[in-house]
């Protein structure tokens, strides 16, 4: 049983893309941006009650930028956190309500405050998730000591993949997997190939759900466990992982491909100077002109 | 020699296992408690619960046992036997004739709420009183706090200075951890001495316990206060609560919590009052006592913010024992198992030797409770080096400690005066076979055999005479 110094902090980012979440309320009425938020509250409130040291964190991720929506600015730890607190008065875990308060109204002024700006249908996913680690990163620095800390960060992902932020990703998922900070992904819509590559690396589960309705059960079901009690249930085996990467001329993803013999930087196509490290690779044309003429000359 | 009695600090588990199933029942119907009790639960129980929460029907026990894998069969098994032994699950007959578990209902409906709301309120809040113009800050209240269980422990050790209604008293000797001849004060039991070495989660979970078990003879409703003690330990530090609609019992409860220091009130006929730090670690301390050999850090890590003196010894490898504190009362538990050697304004000096430790021990102390005292109160410099404490003191410690036990005591009763070598050997095979031969001596025909096993003995003995 985990004790009681260890503190387990998880970060849930969510994927906000407002235009995929517009297409999906044309698509399926019933399944929208605030039963999404709803389930993470859900998934939140159950990791917060737990254990008195478990701790939360939710980032919303936008087209452009991310944004922390628990805890917020004004959110200054759970001892006086009494002063501005407005608990609802159901019956509810104070801090628990205090948190989901907080979280309604972050997101109520992301969603209402951000303009999309020119055509980018992505979510800056890559950028959530540094900030995700910086998080970590902060909360184990202010640790006191002979405490210890584990953080898992659970991304649950709408819109599509984007093999423009492939270098940023995996650099994030590295840093993550050095930390020993798991990355676990809960797809709403189309198989991602850098989650998947992302769980896979750093020990995460990886799911797609098969019914987006049921999101809040599939979150308890298979992602409130933490690793500890992960190794004890069974869970959905690991997905098969696509493992392209990138090339880093146009984005796209590649199985085969050119690579850089000097900074392993990958290329769709040949190119003499590496775009890089600016190698200049002295490669012979292809060696079958050489023979031909030969055979040419023993010819006549 | 009496054997030594270990202090036995429960953990909420035991303790609401003990309970009538009537009680536990009525228990789940607040929503403090079903969190509290959901808490306490091992970590894969907890997932259990989770996965139930939102499900209406039962699930086949087939299906529950495939959630885990087969290695971990044995962590099921006791889920499964922790969730039906607190009655969080119930045992359904499903439709195909299969069995099934299903949560409790009520425990379902209070879960749901304590933690998506829904419900009615807990208790009234101090907002409807309007703002307090005495309005504490945190920090008085752990100062009050932290004051009032102090006085508690101070009148243990016996301080002059400190007094306590006559009630508490009471409970300290009916908790064993006081005694008192007629007409004299009462003075401190070796269960006391133990008790004073706890942290002070565990000291307060200790006490707590004790008070519960003596809430029914007062005319107490366990359920009511029970519930009112989780639902404190889940209020936010700083904030006032109102008294409104408490019942009269409840009140005295509440004065009763006044006096330990877990709220605040400022005057006896407050309509408000707020719970102090004490109350609010109160469901915190639970689990770290159970586990208080392997990681006793942890309770320091609950007991920390509390108090304000945690942290303050440093143990060397000669060993000193450095405590930087002024209070009398911690340089009074040091002095428990140490030698006192110079005392300055913020710093007392203390060697740990032979006879030091082994008079703390004929005290009823243990080795392991002096290590976690000076585990829990190390100095923030000592708990960076792991371990914590200089295993050459810790090792020496449990040494001295087994010096006293060299000696094992087994009740027995002895057959002796055999007129021949042969009925000795009889004997002495039947009572072999029989598994209940604690000891013999061939060459004086003296065996020795366990109580149980004596009137079979006996018997066999009896029916062997008339043989010959």
């Amino acid at each position: 049983m985990a004790s009681e110094d260890e503190i387990n902090l998880l970060v849930i980012v969510v994927d906000v893309n407002p235009i995929w979440w517009g297409k999906q309320v044309q698509r399926e009425p019933e399944f929208t941006l605030s039963k999404c938020v709803d389930a993470v509250m859900v998934m939140g409130n159950s990791h917060m009650a737990m254990t008195r040291t478990n701790k939360l964190a939710v980032i919303a991720s936008h087209c452009t930028d991310s944004y922390f929506l628990f805890p917020g600015k004004s959110w200054s730890g759970g001892d006086n956190g009494g002063e501005d607190a407005s608990s609802s008065g159901d019956g509810k875990y104070e801090l628990l309500s205090v948190a989901n308060n907080l979280i309604a109204e972050e997101i109520r002024n992301v969603m209402s405050k951000t303009e999309v700006r020119g055509n980018s249908t992505e979510t800056l996913l890559a950028g959530s998730l540094a900030k995700a680690l910086c998080y970590i990163h902060r909360i184990s620095k202010e640790l006191e000591a002979g405490q210890e800390i584990k953080s898992r960060i659970l991304v649950i992902k709408a819109a599509e993949d984007c093999a423009l932020q492939y270098m940023n990703f995996m650099n994030v998922i590295f840093a993550a997997q050095k930390q020993n900070i798991l990355i676990d992904a809960c797809v709403l819509d189309s198989d991602s190939g850098l989650l998947q590559q992302a769980c896979d690396i750093t020990g995460g589960l990886y799911l797609k759900i098969p019914q987006k309705l049921a999101l809040a059960q599939y979150l308890l079901w298979v992602f409130l466990p933490d690793s500890e009690q992960r190794s004890q249930l069974i869970l959905p085996p690991p997905a098969h992982v696509d493992y392209r990467a990138a090339c880093f001329c146009h984005r796209n993803l590649i199985e085969i491909g050119y690579v850089c013999s000097v900074c392993l930087s990958i290329f769709c196509n040949f190119s003499p100077i590496c775009t890089t490290c600016e190698t200049a690779f002295k490669i012979q044309l292809p060696q079958m002109v050489k023979p031909k003429k030969k055979k040419l000359k023993q010819a006549t | 020699m009496k054997l030594r009695v270990q202090l036995q600090c429960k953990n909420l588990h035991e303790y609401l296992r003990e309970l009538s199933p009537e009680i536990l029942d009525r228990l789940y119907n607040h929503p403090a408690t079903c969190l509290a009790v959901y808490r306490e639960l091992p970590s894969l129980a907890k997932n259990y619960v989770m996965r139930m929460l939102f499900l209406d029907q039962p699930l086949p026990q087939a299906a529950v046992a495939l959630w885990v894998k087969k290695d971990s069969q044995s962590d099921h098994d006791e889920c499964v036997s922790v969730l039906t032994g607190l009655r969080l699950w119930h045992s359904q007959q499903l439709q195909g004739g299969l069995q099934g578990y299903i949560l409790n209902p009520v425990f379902k409906e209070n879960l749901r709420i304590a933690l998506l709301g829904g419900g009615k309120a807990w208790a009234d809040e101090g907002a409807t009183l309007g703002p307090d113009r005495h309005a504490r800050d945190i920090e008085s209240l752990d100062r009050y706090a932290m004051e009032r269980w102090e006085v508690i422990l101070h009148f243990m050790v016996g301080s002059p200075s400190a007094a306590v209604s006559q009630d508490l008293a009471q409970l300290l000797v009916q908790a064993g951890l006081m005694k008192s001849e007629a007409g004299e004060a009462p003075y401190i039991t070796s269960a006391g001495f133990q008790f004073l070495l706890l942290d002070t989660a565990s000291q307060l979970w200790y006490f707590t316990l004790q008070y519960l078990k003596t809430a029914q003879s007062r005319g107490m409703d366990l359920v009511e206060i029970l519930s009112f003690l989780f639902q404190l330990s889940f209020s936010t530090l700083g904030r006032d609560y109102s008294v409104e609609g408490m019942s009269e019992s409840l009140l005295t409860f509440l004065q009763h919590l006044r006096e330990f220091g877990l709220v605040f009130q400022r005057k006896r006929k407050s309509r408000r009052y707020y719970p102090t730090r004490l109350a609010i670690t109160l469901a915190a301390g639970v689990t770290s006592t159970s586990s208080s050999s392997s990681s006793s850090s942890s309770s320091s890590f609950a007991s920390a913010p509390s108090t304000g003196d945690t942290g303050f010894i440093v143990v060397e490898t000669n060993y000193r024992i450095y405590a930087y504190t002024n209070s009398e009362l911690q340089i009074a538990l040091v002095a428990l198992f140490s030698e006192m050697l110079y005392r300055f304004p913020n710093v007392v000096v203390a060697q740990v030797t032979r006879e030091s430790v082994q008079q703390a021990i004929a005290n009823g102390i243990t080795a392991q409770q002096i290590i976690h005292f000076l585990r829990t109160r190390a100095h923030p410099v000592m708990l960076k080096q792991t371990p914590v404490l200089p295993p050459t003191i810790t090792d020496q410690i449990r040494l001295w400690e087994l010096e006293r036990d060299r000696l094992q005591f087994t009740e027995g009763v002895l057959y002796n005066q055999f007129l021949s070598q042969a009925d000795f050997e009889v004997l002495r095979d039947r009572a072999q076979g029989l598994g209940c031969l604690v000891w013999q001596d061939v060459a004086h025909r003296v065996i020795v055999v366990t109580p149980q096993g004596h009137s079979e003995v006996k018997r066999f003995w009896k029916q062997q005479k008339t043989h010959t």
